[in-house]
């Protein structure tokens, strides 16, 4: 079995995304299999067309920050989105949070998977390595 | 170091030099090398821990300068 690599991320701001498709992308690379759940303000993450932005007062300089990124050739949001699906990255909306937020599976990026804290935990408890990004 | 492909990763930053070896690895056939070009520091060490880990193995590493110059022999 490859080597297992989970992640829960609870947070929607452009760190919380970034952090997750950079980390997951490069263990996909290595040949891992990569698991990663999307829950409470995460959730938004997944909506299709997001552009996430810096956290609180920050949010005001993600445009510089976005710039600053594209001079440095690191890919952008999206980019690491499509990257982390030719890769074969697994996403998952936590079904709880879907309901409290009002967001529907049409809503949400193709290829996730609408999971319950119980699936996840199983594919979890194999895992070799886990993260919480919140 | 004879080579059979150059993957040039300079002016990239982690993690594309390794997204992009994983898949430049994919196209090349058993026993070939593959040299790697990067100027990310992280490369230093990022490019032998990827080999560590997915077994293909790493022949030949330089540096010049601010250069790295990797050897991978794909297994």
């Amino acid at each position: 079995m490859a080597d297992r690599f989970c992640m829960v991320v609870s947070e929607g701001s452009f760190d919380k995304a970034m952090m997750p498709l950079i980390m997951g992308n490069t263990a996909a690379s290595m040949g891992m299999e990569v698991h990663v759940f999307y829950t409470f303000f995460g959730l938004k993450l997944l909506k299709k067309g997001i552009r996430p932005k810096l956290p609180g007062m920050w949010r005001l300089f993600t445009g510089m920050m976005v710039k600053k990124m594209m001079k440095l050739n690191v890919p952008n949001y999206e980019e690491m989105l499509k990257q982390a699906k030719e890769l074969g990255v697994n996403f998952y909306a936590c079904s709880t949070s879907m309901s409290l937020l009002g967001v529907k599976q049409s809503d949400l990026i193709e290829g996730t998977k609408v999971l319950g804290a119980s699936k996840f935990l199983d594919l979890a408890a194999d895992s070799k390595v886990t993260l919480f990004i919140g | 170091m004879e080579k059979d492909a150059t993957l040039d990763a300079r002016g990239l930053m982690c993690p594309m030099p390794i997204v992009q070896l994983a898949k430049k690895v994919k196209e090349l056939k058993s026993g070939q090398v593959l040299e790697l070009l990067a100027d990310d520091v992280g490369a230093r060490d990022d490019v032998p821990a990827w080999c560590n880990r997915t077994g293909h193995a790493m022949v030949g590493q330089e540096e010049e300068g601010k250069l790295f110059r990797f050897y991978i022999r794909v297994k």
